[in-house]
């Protein structure tokens, strides 16, 4: 079915990295800039392709995955390969990390960053890993990927940081290390308990499914992936790392990293812990979701304490992240389902805003709000690409982050009606520290610092370098703001095909009787509306 | 394709969005052209929708359903539910939106931000008519949501002012405290009745389902966010810092007056729902009513007067709404909803009037509000002020005015229904004649008194068009039959008195208008100075107090309460909880000697190192190259 002669997705994996060692070899700067262009253009037009692809192409067995290639590299031995595919939770995040990585990359091209070229190159390796996580079926180099991607990301933070940048490299580098072992702990732990033999997740599925991992089993290694992954995603309270992180990395590596390579976490407790462990994600679920509304509520305020732009927005990502838990927490295909919509519209409204800041700093000299004000007059453009962004980020209708959230709410009620009031709060805190944001940069009159910094230096509109990224990012955000079911058809298909809770309510019912209701509720919340009788 | 009436609903939902996406996208600086699009968006629409609402087209003809999303057994639609209601809101938000726009062309004559000023007109049109035309709870949130950033937008016109800044912002996370609790009850409802569809719900309902008083008081927040009710009334005099027609289309005929439709959508709900429900409804609509009527007395920017008479005047909906059914006759007609929407439809004219007459005396001002620095428009600005008068005795119910049947129908209904609440409904209009026509006195009477007012002139056509066309629905709307007609399953719930009540009702209120408005006549004279401050200087501390407070208050919370809440979890989550992880994991990883050296001497090259030699060595070992 593949018209092209080249398997896709490696070429989207491969063109980054193959980019960054060409850089790495030592062309010239023109050339270097031409070729990191062509590594972020190929993953996205890649990704763009493969989404209209997906509905007709052919599915590897029954397994829901479409694409499907393997490749030994030499690790056949461990059981491991280079598996290559997209399912209908993949696919999003793939175009997700397309998307971002154009934006992101044709950003930092215009940056006129020092040392470009090996910024450039860690960022073309930040790409390649990133496309490679999500379109990894085997565990191994979804996690392999993930540390390619991870370790750029340090280096970007500890050499191109701004200010603290030593201390906030450090600070990433000690959480996110610590993250990572542990969810390799867990992966591990999953590959040998299951007996299954290989990092396969296709083959490690129906392992599972003709001989569940015993409760015990499931209950620890859920245990060590949430932390694990927990850290990367930044639950509450091992966020710290984020906040400060974001607010010192160079723009192109906080859009990658809290646009696309944080969620790497949610995706692998979707796609991988919750089919293969769904009794431990049970039993984990009510601590989940309590530290998940610890997110909500406790870095909702302090995100409205924040003076600091771009540490503003470091902290709304973090807050963001407890509604993508308690998505997960819900335990039903359609939390699941708002997960991933969640983070992909997260994804494109945090890199845009993390986009903007860094434009607003070029403008202002400082990323310190109180010393902003009315650059509306001086930048409209900008002005309406922020509002549009913080509109979207607060989850406004039309805006892609609209349906994770409305999904998240909906399914959350089903699991617990205290715990979805809770969370809602959370639409008045974003508003709160949403608005006043925009109000604080963009309008009133100017603050008599940015009187000064615009004296000496006028502020102009938003250059069309600048804007192209900006306005990718933009428009996907409205095009599954205004055809969710671009995103939600695949889904939809590959949750109700294998749901991811199936066997989760199966297991709690047998297990813990007092978790029984919950299964009922969440029953409710799958049944078909029209066809359910009032209940009481 | 021919013109079903499915085709025309389209058409006034999504012709609207097309000029706003057109003006967004190529006319940011062409302030004329913007102007043109919109308002001939604006003339198609209203024809759109008058044919539709008059053309007898009702839910059989008109519909149209679409699956948005769908997850799991999850599905939110988009649909239309075409009835009386819907095509009588539509009509008002037509003729309405119309007025305004063809107002705006004068009022915005010389703005330079024109353009966006359009377009938010625009996306507000196609906002507000989701909402009227929605035929489930969900898509009715959302377009809900989307007014909601469309009055921000406009709110915050004059954008480079910092009071219109902070209205802007405070009008939207007001609004975002209503809809907490709206967006629960839909939830709420989805759970309970396994769809958000109206028509379903009441069908459920009336087959006898139960439902759990919070269900329909949780909604009930959205209303009293959207439409301005204690104790979430602060944003809407703030929202007065937007341009003056705004005011008059989302401020006071309709975006405001959406909570009390949605409410009258979800009536079944309400009358399923224990007595408690409709009560707490009522009491608020009363209070918030008396309370208003009360804050308008003091005022002297009269925009903000009219603002506080919006309050009073929703107050006066919500409460009839939360009268409920009676029985009249042999029928149980559903009387809280026939009060309401007849006094939101003769109120969408009069207040719409007022706020435009408010604009024209404004520009005639050059930019002068404040009622005191006015005086002596009547000889200068005629017809605004025929206009202007005929508005306020339609709001202090002048007999034969449309006000005046619409307000009766109301203190009828409590009189029936709710002793206390007549008595205060009564003195809420008492109250309402005595500050209309100190604001009409000291605006169009005497001399002027100021340098601004001296210069008025009378406005333009394109602004004295819509005052005239505003002024004729505000005085006779209820004698044009074919007006009413079309929406009879609304009108023939308007309770309506007869015989000795009939009587009482008609005396009670001349009587009210009688006392208010010569109170106000010979209290206050026109001069720069308020009378009753001269007088009675005790009531007017107390009424400026009590106008005040609310503001105080929201202010403290803001400033003292909320702020200083973040900023101490700011430091726990610093110094605490960022520190107290780091220093136990720094700790951690020393005790396990796993390179806390390298990490703590902030050389990152040396984990970089480690890890490619360990990727090698894997690699290696994996191969088979190391056996």
């Amino acid at each position: 079915m593949n018209p092209f002669p080249v398997d896709l997705l490696l070429l989207s994996l491969a063109t980054p990295l193959a980019a960054a060692l060409i850089i790495a070899f030592g062309v010239p700067r023109k050339l270097a800039m031409v070729v990191a262009g062509i590594g972020f253009s190929v993953p996205a037009l890649v990704a763009i392709y493969l989404v209209g692809a997906f509905a007709g192409a052919p599915r590897y067995h029954d397994t829901g995955y479409a694409f499907f290639t393997s490749y030994d590299m030499g690790l056949a031995s461990w059981g491991i390969k280079l598996t290559l595919g997209l399912n209908g939770i993949s696919l999003g995040l793939f175009a997700l990390a397309g998307i971002v990585g154009l934006a992101a990359g044709f950003y930092a091209l215009q940056s006129g960053a020092e040392r470009l070229k090996y910024y450039l190159l860690l960022l073309l390796v930040m790409q390649g890993g990133l496309m490679g996580v999500f379109a990894s079926i085997d565990i191994f180099f979804f996690y392999f990927f993930h540390e390619f991607a991870l370790i750029a990301t340090f280096i970007m933070v500890g050499v191109w940081g701004g200010r603290d940048r030593n201390y906030a490299a450090m600070m990433m580098t000690i959480y996110l290390t610590l993250g990572a072992m542990l969810s390799l702990a867990g992966l591990i732990a999953i590959h040998i308990k299951s007996g299954a033999g290989t990092f396969d997740l296709i083959a490690l599925r129906e392992t599972v499914a003709a001989q569940p991992l015993s409760a015990l089993v499931q209950k620890n290694t859920f245990g060590i992936l949430m932390f694990g992954f927990g850290v990367l995603v930044s639950l509450f309270p091992l966020h710290s790392w984020a906040p400060l992180g974001y607010g010192a990395a160079p723009s192109s590596a906080a859009m990658l990293h809290a646009g696309v390579l944080k969620k790497f976490g949610l995706y692998g407790l979707i796609q991988i812990a919750l089919p293969l462990i769904p009794a431990g994600a049970a039993h984990w679920s009510h601590i989940l979701a309590i530290l998940a509304l610890g997110n909500v509520i406790v870095i909702g305020f302090v995100t409205i304490a924040q003076s600091d732009l771009k540490q503003m927005i470091g902290y709304s990502s973090v807050m963001h992240m407890g509604y993508a838990f308690l998505g997960i927490a819900a335990m039903s295909t359609l939390g699941a389902g708002g997960v991933v919509l969640l983070m992909i519209g997260h994804g494109l409204s945090v890199a845009l805003l993390f986009l903007l800041a860094t434009s607003i700093h070029h403008r202002t000299q400082t990323f310190d709000m109180t010393e902003m004000g009315g650059l509306a007059k001086h930048a409209p453009v900008l002005a309406a690409l922020f509002v549009a962004a913080t509109f979207a980020s607060i989850g406004l209708p039309g805006f892609a982050n609209f349906w994770g959230e409305l999904a998240i709410f909906v399914a959350l009620w089903g699991f617990s009606k205290w715990m979805t009031i809770a969370a809602v709060l959370g639409i008045i805190i974003s508003a709160v520290y949403g608005l006043r944001a925009a109000a604080r940069v963009f309008f009133g009159p100017r603050t008599a610092a940015f009187a000064k910094v615009a004296a000496e230096r006028p502020p102009v509109d938003l250059r069309w370098s600048e804007r192209a990224p900006a306005l990718v990012l933009l428009l996907a955000l409205f095009l599954i703001g205004l055809w969710p079911k671009l995103v939600t058809d695949p889904l939809n298909a590959q949750l109700t095909a294998q749901p991811v809770t199936a066997a989760a309510n199966a297991n709690v019912t047998t297990t813990a009787p007092a978790q029984a209701a919950t299964a009922a509720a969440t029953a409710q919340t799958n049944s078909t509306p029209a066809a359910t009788p009032p209940v009481k | 394709m021919s013109l079903t009436p499915t085709t025309l609903a389209l058409v006034t939902l999504l012709l609207p969005l097309a000029s706003a996406v057109l003006i967004a996208l190529f006319m940011r600086r062409a302030g004329m052209l913007a102007q043109i699009v919109s308002v001939a968006a604006c003339v198609v629409y209203a024809a759109a929708a008058l044919i539709l609402a008059f053309g007898g087209h009702r839910a059989a003809a008109v519909n149209a359903s679409l699956d948005w999303l769908s997850i799991g057994g999850f599905t939110l639609s988009l649909g239309i539910k075409f009835d009386d209601l819907a095509a009588l809101m539509l009509a008002i938000v037509a003729v309405v939106g119309l007025c305004v726009h063809v107002f705006s062309i004068g009022y915005m004559r010389d703005d330079k931000a024109r353009a966006r000023y359009f377009g938010g007109l625009s996306i507000f049109m196609f906002s507000m008519t989701g909402i009227v035309l929605a035929d489930n709870l969900f898509m009715m949130f959302i377009f809900w949501e989307l007014v909601g950033f469309s009055s921000w937008l406009l709110i915050n016109h004059y954008r480079e002012k910092q009071s219109a800044a902070d209205a802007s912002k405070k009008a939207f996370i007001v609004n975002r405290i209503g809809d907490f609790g709206f967006l629960l009850g839909i939830i709420a409802c989805y759970h309970v009745f396994g769809t958000t569809s109206l028509t379903a719900i009441a069908t459920q309902v009336d087959a006898g389902a139960f439902v759990v008083a919070c269900i329909p008081l949780a909604l009930f927040c959205g209303a009293v966010g959207k439409s301005a009710q204690v104790p979430l009334q602060v944003w809407l005099p703030d929202a007065m810092e937007g341009p003056t027609p705004v005011s008059a289309l989302i401020h006071a005929a309709t975006m405001v007056a959406a909570g009390i439709y949605m409410l009258c959508r979800i009536e079944p709900l309400f009358a399923a729902a224990p007595a408690v429900a409709l009560n707490v409804v009522m009491w608020i609509g009363v209070i918030t009513a008396l309370y208003a009527a009360l804050c308008a007395i003091t005022q002297s920017d009269i925009k903000k007067v009219l603002a506080y008479s919006t309050l009073s005047q929703l107050g006066y909906m919500v409460a009839a709404f939360g009268l409920g059914r009676i029985v009249e006759g042999k029928f149980l007609i559903v009387a809280g909803v026939g009060a309401a929407m007849f006094h939101l439809t003769t109120h969408a004219f009069f207040k719409a009037l007022l706020f435009l007459g408010s604009g024209s005396v404004i520009t005639g001002c050059h930019h002068e509000q404040d009622i005191f620095k006015m005086g002596g428009l009547r000889k200068k600005m005629p017809l605004t002020f025929v206009t202007f008068s005929i508005g306020v005795l339609a709001i202090i119910g002048m007999p034969f005015l449309s006000g005046f049947f619409s307000k009766d129908a109301i203190l009828y209904l409590a009189m029936v229904k709710n002793m206390p609440a007549f008595v205060l409904l009564t003195l809420t209009a008492v109250l309402t004649a005595f500050y209309m026509v100190r604001m009409w006195k000291i605006t169009f009477l005497g001399e002027s008194r100021s340098e601004e007012s001296s210069h008025a002139h009378e406005s333009g056509a394109s602004m004295l068009l819509p005052l005239i066309v505003l002024a004729v629905l505000s005085a006779g709307c209820v004698y044009m039959r074919p007006l009413i007609m079309p929406f009879l399953e609304v009108f023939l719930n308007v309770p309506a008195a007869h015989g000795a009540d009939h009587i009482i009702i008609l005396a009670l209120s001349i009587a009210v208008m009688l006392i208010g408005a010569t109170a106000a006549l010979f209290l206050y004279k026109p001069v720069a100075t308020d009378s009753l401050r001269e007088k009675i200087p005790g009531v007017f501390t107390i009424l400026t107090h009590l106008r005040e407070t609310p503001d105080r208050v929201y202010n403290y919370y803001t400033g003292k309460i909320q702020q200083r809440f973040a900023l101490f979890l700011n430091v726990l989550d610093r110094f605490f909880i960022g520190g107290l992880v780091v220093r136990g994991l720094a700790g951690l990883t020393g005790f396990l000697g796993l390179g806390a050296r390298a990490l703590h001497v902030g050389s990152m090259h040396a984990y970089v190192y480690w890890f490619l030699l360990g990727a090698v060595l894997v690699w290696a070992f994996a191969s088979g190259f190391l056996h």
